[in-house]
């Protein structure tokens, strides 16, 4: 049997049902008319496509729909909605799903609509495999669009201190733990303090940005760092959070001892017109970052300066 | 293995979701509508169930986030998964369609041992007690699926500890050939929860098996015993449990520290009492 795209069904009517049959040969189809099940599987084990029946229970369908577009993890899951005739004209801006069809469409067309939103998704990811994060074409186009539009927006450079160390203590694989609950620290904060007017980026490796209003942008920083430090002891082992720093070796033999892998973030308020290109914005930003780095522990500093 | 106990391991594979009692989820559900309300605040009530506690720390330590069986506390889990993921989990949550009365009386049972579990790790000063309390609200969970998933065996095991006046333990050992420890084990592990937290559901009856987190696994042991020896909830049997010498010999309690818990336990359960009274009130 040739390889299927898995899509999940959430849905109720005898129609879907044949419908299901029908998709078969195409889908590896995972159904279900129970919301929580259908919660359970997505978030657990996420399909590559969502088919959800709004008749199953209108307001269920709303709030999923909300829930999973505003995952980080679930962002580039496309969602379609089935609707009936009557329910059709409605406001797509709260219910942002990838697509509709409608209630007993033919199901040649039902079925190139999922492939197809399989296909627009691939178009637009850039994002970084490892966190779901957008990645660098698209933190450069929005710093470069709050720059062209002038906005009281403060770009803050993210990134962990000791964090090779960390990685040769205990692997690779521990390190991208890491980087990933960082990650999903900083799509929340960002998620829960600024909503819509927040975003995150993965640059790579070690390094994040995030953007916000520049009147939240201290506040925000707070937050990672307190988030951060309490989920830290999470990842490491319970003998050296008992001696509480890593001892390693140096190369001329000599035993040190190093701290925890720590956040340093370095702010730069856009201010108005003060750049006009983005590749400013992180000249400035790595001046920050020597001076919040010499620090100890998990800082931010934010550029007070003037011009 | 028994073919009942590989008739439960995949009955446990398969289960979708255990349901909870319905005024936690209306408070919840409440808390949640209320935009001042905080994740804090959402925290503090989810921990009060520990089949909430249990599905939100399933998701986050599931292998699809990528940090299997690093996360064991909910405050943790919330910072993680985020607010709206949590939200979700709540308004999806199932709860039991008819409730009875022993349902409640395991509820209370477990959470008199997540506050017990926590006042001995602050005591003996262990590094992170919530992960303890965590613990200690999980540990009887494989009651829980024996009550929702195996109800016709749970009346088998209810029959003889009547008829025969033994433990319950005893008699699932007599029925099932292990016992709700294993049980939660099983299942524990099928959510990837951290060791730091399978140890003591698997082992709270049976210390010395416990391998790397023994201090943990002895606190939940002892705390076990306070709860039943003050007769807060019911875990199944109207006794004792008999204290594991290993676990004592793990905790090295002296009576002072008993002498300071004890009053402090009191004023945990006087708080208790009031909360389980409103949910009952909720209910009626």
């Amino acid at each position: 049997m040739k390889w299927r795209n898995k899509l999940f069904i959430l849905a109720r009517s005898e129609w879907v049902k044949e419908l299901t049959s029908f998709l078969k040969d195409e889908f590896f189809i995972e159904f279900s008319d129970i919301p929580e099940k259908a919660v359970e599987k997505v978030l657990n084990n996420p399909p590559e496509l969502l088919l959800i029946e709004e008749a199953l229970s209108p307001e269920m369908a709303k709030n999923l729909v909300l829930a999973f577009k505003k995952d980080l993890h679930l962002t580039f899951l496309p969602i379609l909605l089935i609707v009936s005739q009557q329910e059709l004209n409605k406001d797509w801006e709260k219910l942002p799903v990838d697509d509709f069809v409608l209630e007993k469409a033919n199901p040649e067309e039902i079925k190139s609509r999922l492939k197809l939103a399989l296909v627009r998704v691939k178009c637009s990811a850039d994002a970084n495999p490892l966190t779901g994060l957008p990645g660098n074409t698209s933190i450069l186009r929005t710093i470069q669009e709050k720059i062209d539009r002038k906005e009281k927006v403060a770009v803050a450079y993210v990134d962990i201190d000791q964090f090779k160390p960390f990685n040769d203590r205990y692997g690779f694989a521990r390190g991208d733990e890491i980087l990933r609950a960082l990650a999903r620290i900083l799509s929340n904060v960002l998620g829960l303090k600024c909503r819509e007017e927040g975003f995150v980026g993965h640059i790579g490796g070690d390094d994040f940005v995030f953007i916000c209003p520049e009147d939240l942008v201290e506040e925000v920083c707070q937050e990672i760092i307190e988030e951060y430090e309490r989920i830290l002891p999470n990842f490491i082992d319970p003998e050296d959070l008992e001696r509480g720093y890593f001892i390693a070796r140096t190369r001329q033999g000599k035993i040190e001892k190093i701290p925890f892998p720590s956040l340093s973030i370095a702010v730069v308020p856009l201010r108005g017109g003060r750049f006009k290109h983005y590749g400013e914005v992180s000249a400035v930003a790595s001046e920050l970052k020597k001076i919040v780095k010499a620090k100890k522990g998990s800082n931010y500093l934010i550029d007070r300066r003037k011009n | 293995m028994s073919e009942l106990k590989k008739q439960i391991k995949k009955r446990l594979k398969n289960l979708q979701s255990l349901p909870t009692l319905p005024p936690i989820v209306g408070q919840l559900t409440k808390l949640i509508a209320d935009e001042r309300s905080t994740a804090q605040q959402v925290a503090a009530l989810i921990e009060k169930d520990q089949v909430l506690t249990g599905k939100v720390l399933k998701m986050v330590n599931s292998a699809f986030y990528g940090f299997p069986r690093r996360i064991s506390t909910v405050s943790n889990a919330i910072v993680l998964l985020g607010f709206n993921v949590v939200r979700t989990l709540v308004i999806t949550a199932s709860i039991f369609e008819t409730m009875q009365a022993q349902d409640l009386k395991l509820w209370e049972h477990s959470l008199g041992t997540a506050a017990a579990a926590g006042l001995l790790a602050t005591k003996l000063e262990l590094k992170n007690p919530e992960e303890v309390t965590t613990a200690g609200l999980l540990h009887d969970i494989g009651k829980v699926v024996l009550r929702t998933e195996f109800p016709e065996i749970l009346k088998q095991i209810e029959k003889t500890v009547q008829e025969k006046g033994i433990y319950f333990r005893e008699a699932e050992q007599e029925i099932l050939d292990f016992d709700h420890g294993e049980i939660g084990r099983l299942l524990a592990n099928q959510w990837n929860l951290p060791e730091r937290l399978v140890e003591p559901i698997a082992y709270h009856h049976a210390v010395e098996k416990a391998r790397k987190f023994k201090k943990e696994t002895a606190i939940v042991h002892f705390a076990d015993i306070m709860v039943r020896a003050v007769g807060y909830g019911s875990g199944g049997d109207p006794w004792v449990p008999p204290l594991n010498d290993k676990a004592w010999k793990i905790l090295r309690l002296t009576e002072e520290d008993i002498f300071e818990l004890i009053p402090a336990f009191d004023e945990k359960l006087i708080e208790l009492r009031l909360f389980t009274l409103e949910m009952q009130n909720e209910m009626a």
